[in-house]
C-alpha cells in the first residue's frame, strides 16, 4: 500500500513530467517553427527564380567573318509572370543557346529570348515547354526600393538555393555598366561572391532589384522602378515596334557649376546653382532646346543645385539624370528652366533614348553581326568599342593613337554627314595590293571621291572607279594618305584573296537602319571636329 | 627628319639602357698594335658632368643636381669631342686625362643635340697640347673590326672592347628622340660611360660610341664620321645651325596602279609627296602629288631608297648631308612634266616641339596659382604612360590634320597651386587653352598679354576640347599673385 505522501510525490512528479513535456513540447514546437521559417523562407524564393545557362559566341573582331569559340556563362532569371523570365541583357547577348533550370532539379530546359534592351541592360525570356511555369510563382515587383526589413539576394548555385542577407547602401545615378542609360542604381552590400549575373534582390517577398555588377562585396542593382517599367512595356510581347525604351540624359555633356566667379561672369544672380552645359550632341536629350553654356536650373519642376543634384521624394539627393528616366518615356516633352545669354528662359525638352548606336563610335554593337567588306585584300569595317577591345582592357595605351582619340574626342557625337567611322583594319597581302601590305587601322575619308560613312558607301564607291583606278583616301595620318589600286582587276583579285585567306563572304551589310536622331541640334555639338572639311 | 605622328608615339623616350655592371675589359694586348693603342689611349679622356636639369612638371625650379660619366677624345684645336648627352645641362664639367689624377674643368664650346655631338674645351688653355689629336677616318665596311676606347661604368681605368661592324643604317638618335641619322651597329660592347669615346679602325676614328640597344644583346651603336663631319662643318662658321629638313612626307610607289596614277614612265621610279609641312623648306617648291625621281642625280627607287657609295640607303641620307642654307637639287615629276627643282634647305623650327630639350629651363607662366606651360615632348614625357589623349592629339596629329589651324605654340594649363582664389578650378588641369578673354592664344607670350592687359572684372579662360570654361575674379587673382608665389616657393612668376 502506497502512502499518501508517495502518491503526492508521484503526482508532483507526474505534474512535473507533464509540465516538462508541455514545456518541451512547446519548445519543440518553437524549434519546429524556426525550421518552418527556414523552409518557408527557402520556399518563398525557390519557385520565383531559375538558374540560367547561356552559350555565347562572339565574333573575331579582327577577322569579322569568323566567330570565336563559344563560351558558357551562368546566371539567374526571375519569374515575373506565368510566361516570362527577367534577366540581364548582357548575359544573353550573342546567345546561340539559352537554358534554364528550376527548383534545384537537374534538368536544363531550353529557353528563348522574347526581348532585349541593351541600353537598359534587361531582357525577357520564355520557355516553350508546356507546363514549365505551372510550379513556378511570379515575383511581385516592388513599387520602389525604399524598404525596411530584411533584404536578400538570391540565386541557384549547383542546384542549392543561396540566400544572402544583403544590406542596402546608397542610391546613386550611374551610367548603366553594360548599357547606356544614366539612371539611379541601388548599391548593395552582399555576402555573395562573384555576383553580378542578374541575382534578384528581394525585400520580404517583393522584388526590389536585379544585380548587374559586383565589385568585391559591393553589388550594383537595377532598381524596382526600372524593372517594373520594362516588365510592363510592350517588351513583354516581344513587340519591338511599339517598345520605346528608356529616356536618358546620355551623351549630353555638362559640369558642376560651383564657381561663383563663373556664375557672376555669366550674369546669374544669387548662389551658384544649376548644371553648366558643355556639349549638346545630335540626338541627345536636350538637343532640341539646350545649348552649350546654358545653365540648367530646373527640369520638370525640380530645381537643380550646383553639383547637378535634385531632391528625390524618396531617395534624397540624386543627380538630375534620374528626372528623365523615372515616370517618363522617350518622346515625352518636359519643361526646363535655363539661364542663357544673361536671361532666364523657359524651354521644353524632348526626351530621347541614348542607345550606344547613337554614338559615332558605338561602344556596344547590340547583338548584330559586325558589318565588313573585303575589296582587293583591304578589310573594311566600322570602328566601334568591340574593335577597340581587341587591345584588351588597356586599349587606351595599346591601341593605335588615332583610333583612341577618334573615340575619346569625337566618338560621342554623330552629325548628319558623319554617322560612322569606317576603318581599313588590315590588308590581306597579295600581288594586287603590293606596296600597301603594312596598311592597318586607318580611318577612311573617301573612296574615288565618294565620302565614306558606311560599309554600304564603300561598296557603292568601289563601283565608281575613275580613269581605271580605285583610290582610297584616309583621314590625314603619318603613314599613308592615299592608296591607289587598279580598277579592272579588283574583282578577280578580291575573289582570289577571299579563296586564299578562306574568307567565306565578301560583304556583310549592317542589319537594320541607323537610329533616327531627329533634326540636328540648333547649335553646337562637339567643340571641334577633324571630320569637317 | 623627325618622326611625327603614330610612329613617333611608339618611339620610347628612354635613353640607352642603363646597365651598371663592371665592363672594364682588359685590352687584348696584341704586340704589333700595342704602341698604336697606347697612342690612342692617351687621347681618350674621362668626362664627369655635374648637371642639373629642368623640371617640366614643376617648371619654376630645376631638379636636383646629379652627375654622370662618359668619355671623349682629343681632336685638333685643343678640344675634346664627346656626345651631347654626356655634357647636357652641365653645371660643371671635369676632364680626367690619361694617367693624370687631377681633374680639369672644362666648358662646352659647341653642342649639337640633334646629332648628339659636342665639343668641350678645357678652361686651362694649352692643357691638351701634349696629347695627340685623333684623326678621323672613313665609314668602316660591314664585317670589319673596330675597337672602342672609353671609361664605362665602374672603373677608373680606360677600357677597350673589340667587335665587328654588323649593320649600317639610319636610326633614331635617342638623345632628342626625334632625329634620325646614319648609325653604325657593332657587337663591340658599348655601355653607359662609353658614350663619347672613339671607335677606332686602323688607328683612326671611325665614329663616336653613343648608344646601345634596349632590346637586343651585344648591340651597340656609334656615330659615323659622316655625321661628325656635318657637325664640325656646321660649327666652323661660329654658330651651330643644326640639321635642315626638307619638310615632306612621302609614300612609296611600289604598286603599279599608283605608278600609273603618278604618270611614271615604264623605266622610272620614285616616291610620291603626300604632305608638305607649311613654311618648311619644301613649301613653295614642292607640291603634294609631286613624285621625287632623284636627289642630287641619284635615282630614287619605288621604295624610297637610293644607291649611295655602294650601299642601298634611304633617300633621306642625301638630304642629311646638307647644311642649312645649302641647296638640294631634285628631279621631280609633276602631272607628267619633268622638272628640276633646287630647294634651299632650312632648319624647320616647329619640329623642336618633338625633340627632348636640354640646356634650358622650361618656359612657364604662373598667374593666380594657375601654371601655364607650352605643349612639347618634355611635357608629354612627364605623364609617363597616361598621357591625356587630347594633348597627344594636339601635339602630334593636329599639325597633320589641320596644318593651317595648328597653333604656333599650344599652351597648356598644367596644374594649379591651391589657393582660395582658384579653388573652383580644382578639376581644371592638362587642358589646352583656346582663348583668354576672347583672344585666341598661339603662344605663351600671347597668353600673358591677354591676362595682363585685361581690364574687365573677370579673367575668362576657354579651353579647347570638351567645352570647358574657367573664370577668375580679376581683382582677387591679381591681389593673390605674389602671396601664392611666396607660399609655394616659386621664385619667378615666369620664364620665357
Amino acid at each position: 500500500m502506497r502512502s499518501v505522501r508517495t502518491h503526492r510525490r508521484a503526482l508532483q512528479r507526474a505534474a512535473c513530467f507533464i509540465a516538462a513535456v508541455l514545456l518541451a513540447g512547446s519548445s519543440v514546437a518553437r524549434s519546429n517553427d524556426k525550421d518552418q521559417d527556414y523552409r518557408d523562407k527557402d520556399k518563398g524564393y525557390k519557385d520565383k527564380i531559375v538558374a540560367l545557362r547561356v552559350t555565347q559566341q562572339f565574333f573575331d573582331e579582327a577577322l569579322p567573318w569568323r566567330k570565336k569559340s563559344p563560351e558558357v556563362v551562368e546566371g539567374t532569371a526571375v519569374v515575373i509572370s506565368k510566361r516570362l523570365l527577367l534577366t540581364q541583357a548582357n548575359l544573353v547577348q550573342s546567345a546561340t543557346f539559352i537554358q534554364v533550370e528550376k527548383l534545384g532539379r537537374a534538368d536544363w530546359i531550353p529557353a528563348r529570348l522574347v526581348h532585349q534592351d541593351s541600353a537598359i541592360n534587361l531582357a525577357l525570356l520564355t520557355v516553350d515547354q508546356p507546363g514549365f511555369f505551372d510550379d513556378l510563382e511570379p515575383a511581385q515587383i516592388a513599387a520602389n526600393v525604399a524598404t525596411r526589413g530584411p533584404v536578400h539576394s538570391v540565386r541557384w548555385k549547383d542546384r542549392q538555393l543561396e540566400v544572402s542577407n544583403s544590406r542596402p547602401g546608397r542610391i546613386e545615378v550611374l551610367e548603366s555598366p553594360y548599357g547606356s542609360v544614366h539612371h539611379a542604381f541601388l548599391r548593395l552590400s552582399t555576402d555573395f561572391s562573384s555576383g553580378g549575373h542578374a541575382e534578384p534582390v528581394f525585400a520580404g517577398d517583393e522584388l526590389i532589384g536585379l544585380t548587374v555588377m559586383q565589385d568585391g562585396q559591393m553589388a550594383t542593382v537595377i532598381p524596382a522602378e526600372i524593372l517594373k517599367a520594362y516588365a510592363e512595356s510592350p517588351a513583354r510581347e516581344g513587340d519591338t515596334d511599339r517598345y520605346r525604351g528608356f529616356a536618358s540624359i546620355g551623351s549630353l555633356r555638362w559640369q558642376t557649376n560651383t564657381d561663383p566667379a563663373l556664375v557672376a561672369y555669366l550674369g546669374l544672380e544669387g548662389e551658384p546653382r544649376g548644371a553648366f552645359i558643355r556639349q549638346v550632341p545630335w540626338g541627345s536629350t536636350g538637343c532640341s532646346s539646350l545649348r552649350p553654356r546654358d545653365i540648367l536650373l530646373a527640369l520638370d519642376g525640380h530645381e537643380i543645385d550646383a553639383i547637378g543634384n535634385y531632391e528625390h521624394p524618396l531617395y534624397g539627393q540624386l543627380r538630375f539624370d534620374q528626372i528623365v528616366v523615372e515616370g517618363h518615356s522617350p518622346g515625352d516633352v518636359i519643361p526646363a528652366r535655363v539661364f542663357r545669354d544673361r536671361q532666364l528662359l523657359d524651354v521644353e525638352i524632348e526626351l530621347r533614348t541614348s542607345p550606344s548606336s547613337a554614338r559615332l563610335i558605338p561602344w556596344r554593337r547590340s547583338d548584330s553581326d559586325p558589318p565588313y567588306l573585303v575589296a582587293g585584300g583591304f578589310v573594311f569595317r566600322e570602328l566601334d568599342g568591340r574593335y577597340l577591345s581587341i587591345w584588351g582592357t588597356d586599349w587606351r595605351t595599346q591601341a593605335p593613337n588615332q583610333l583612341v582619340y577618334f573615340n575619346d574626342l569625337l566618338g560621342i557625337a554623330q552629325s548628319p554627314e558623319h554617322r560612322r567611322i569606317i576603318l581599313v583594319t588590315q590588308v590581306l597581302p597579295s600581288e594586287y595590293n603590293i606596296g600597301y601590305h603594312g596598311v592597318a587601322d586607318l580611318p577612311v575619308k573617301s573612296i574615288n571621291g565618294y565620302p565614306i560613312d558606311s560599309i554600304a558607301d564603300v561598296e557603292q564607291a568601289f563601283g565608281q572607279p575613275k580613269d581605271g583606278l580605285q583610290r582610297i583616301l584616309f583621314y590625314p595620318n603619318s603613314t599613308i594618305n592615299e592608296v591607289v589600286l587598279d580598277a579592272s582587276t579588283l574583282e578577280a583579285a578580291t575573289a582570289a584573296i577571299l579563296a586564299d585567306y578562306e574568307v567565306p563572304e565578301r560583304l556583310r551589310l549592317p542589319e537594320g537602319a541607323l537610329p533616327d536622331l531627329g533634326p540636328p541640334c540648333p547649335e553646337g555639338t562637339t567643340s571641334r571636329s577633324v571630320l569637317s572639311d | 627628319m623627325p618622326l611625327v605622328g603614330s610612329e613617333k608615339i611608339r618611339v620610347k623616350h628612354g635613353l640607352s639602357i642603363a646597365l651598371w655592371f663592371a665592363a672594364a675589359l682588359a685590352s687584348t694586348g696584341c704586340p704589333e698594335s700595342h704602341n698604336g693603342k697606347t697612342l690612342i689611349e692617351r687621347s681618350v679622356v674621362r668626362i664627369v658632368n655635374h648637371s642639373q636639369r629642368g623640371d617640366w612638371h614643376a617648371p619654376w625650379a630645376p631638379q636636383a643636381p646629379t652627375y654622370s660619366g662618359g668619355s671623349g677624345f682629343v681632336i685638333e684645336g685643343g678640344r675634346v669631342m664627346t656626345n651631347a648627352h654626356v655634357v647636357s645641362d652641365a653645371r660643371m664639367i671635369l676632364l680626367y686625362l690619361h694617367d693624370d689624377p687631377t681633374p680639369h674643368e672644362a666648358r662646352v664650346k659647341w653642342i649639337g643635340h640633334d646629332c648628339d655631338l659636342a665639343l668641350v674645351e678645357p678652361v686651362e688653355s694649352g692643357l691638351l697640347d701634349h696629347l695627340p689629336a685623333l684623326e678621323f677616318g672613313d665609314l668602316p665596311e660591314m664585317g670589319s673590326t673596330v675597337e672602342t676606347f672609353g671609361y664605362p661604368a665602374g672603373g677608373q681605368r680606360i677600357s677597350s672592347t673589340r667587335g665587328v661592324v654588323s649593320r649600317i643604317e639610319k636610326a633614331v638618335y635617342a638623345h632628342t628622340g626625334a632625329d634620325s641619322h646614319l648609325t653604325v651597329q657593332t657587337d663591340a660592347a658599348i655601355n653607359p660611360g662609353n658614350s663619347g669615346g672613339p671607335v677606332i679602325q686602323d688607328g683612326r676614328v671611325a665614329g663616336v660610341a653613343f648608344q646601345a640597344s634596349a632590346e637586343l644583346e651585344n648591340v651597340g651603336y656609334f656615330i659615323p664620321t659622316e655625321v661628325i663631319d656635318h657637325f664640325l662643318k656646321d660649327v666652323s662658321d661660329g654658330t651651330y645651325d643644326g640639321y635642315p629638313d626638307l619638310g615632306v612626307q612621302v609614300v612609296n610607289l611600289e604598286n603599279p596602279a599608283a605608278r600609273r596614277d603618278s604618270k611614271l614612265g615604264p623605266e622610272e621610279s620614285g616616291v610620291r609627296v603626300e604632305f608638305v609641312y607649311p613654311k618648311s623648306s619644301a613649301d613653295g617648291f614642292i607640291r603634294e602629288g609631286d613624285v621625287l625621281l632623284a636627289i642630287d642625280g641619284h635615282p630614287i627607287a619605288n621604295d624610297g631608297s637610293i644607291e649611295l657609295d655602294g650601299l642601298r640607303v634611304g633617300h633621306e641620307q642625301l638630304l642629311d648631308r646638307r647644311q642649312a642654307g645649302e641647296q638640294v637639287p631634285l628631279d621631280v615629276l609633276r602631272d607628267g612634266e619633268h622638272l628640276h627643282i633646287s630647294v634651299p634647305m632650312q632648319v624647320y623650327l616647329p619640329f623642336n616641339a618633338y625633340r627632348r630639350r636640354y640646356d634650358e629651363l622650361p618656359r612657364y607662366y604662373v598667374y593666380a596659382g594657375l601654371v601655364f606651360v607650352p605643349l612639347n615632348t618634355e611635357l608629354i614625357a612627364t605623364y609617363g604612360d597616361s598621357v591625356p589623349e587630347h594633348l597627344l592629339y594636339e601635339l602630334y596629329f593636329r599639325p597633320i590634320e589641320e596644318p593651317q589651324a595648328v597653333r604656333r605654340e599650344s599652351v597648356v594649363l598644367l596644374r594649379r597651386l591651391d589657393h582660395e582664389v582658384n579653388g573652383y578650378m580644382a578639376w581644371y588641369r592638362d587642358l589646352v587653352v583656346d582663348r583668354v578673354n576672347g583672344h585666341p592664344i598661339e603662344s605663351l607670350e600671347e597668353l600673358i598679354d591677354a591676362i595682363e592687359s585685361n581690364k574687365d572684372p573677370y579673367q575668362v579662360f576657354e579651353f579647347a576640347y570638351y567645352g570647358r570654361i574657367g573664370v577668375l575674379d580679376r581683382a582677387a587673382a591679381d591681389a593673390a599673385n605674389a602671396e601664392i608665389l611666396r607660399i609655394y616657393g616659386v621664385p619667378e612668376d615666369r620664364n620665357l
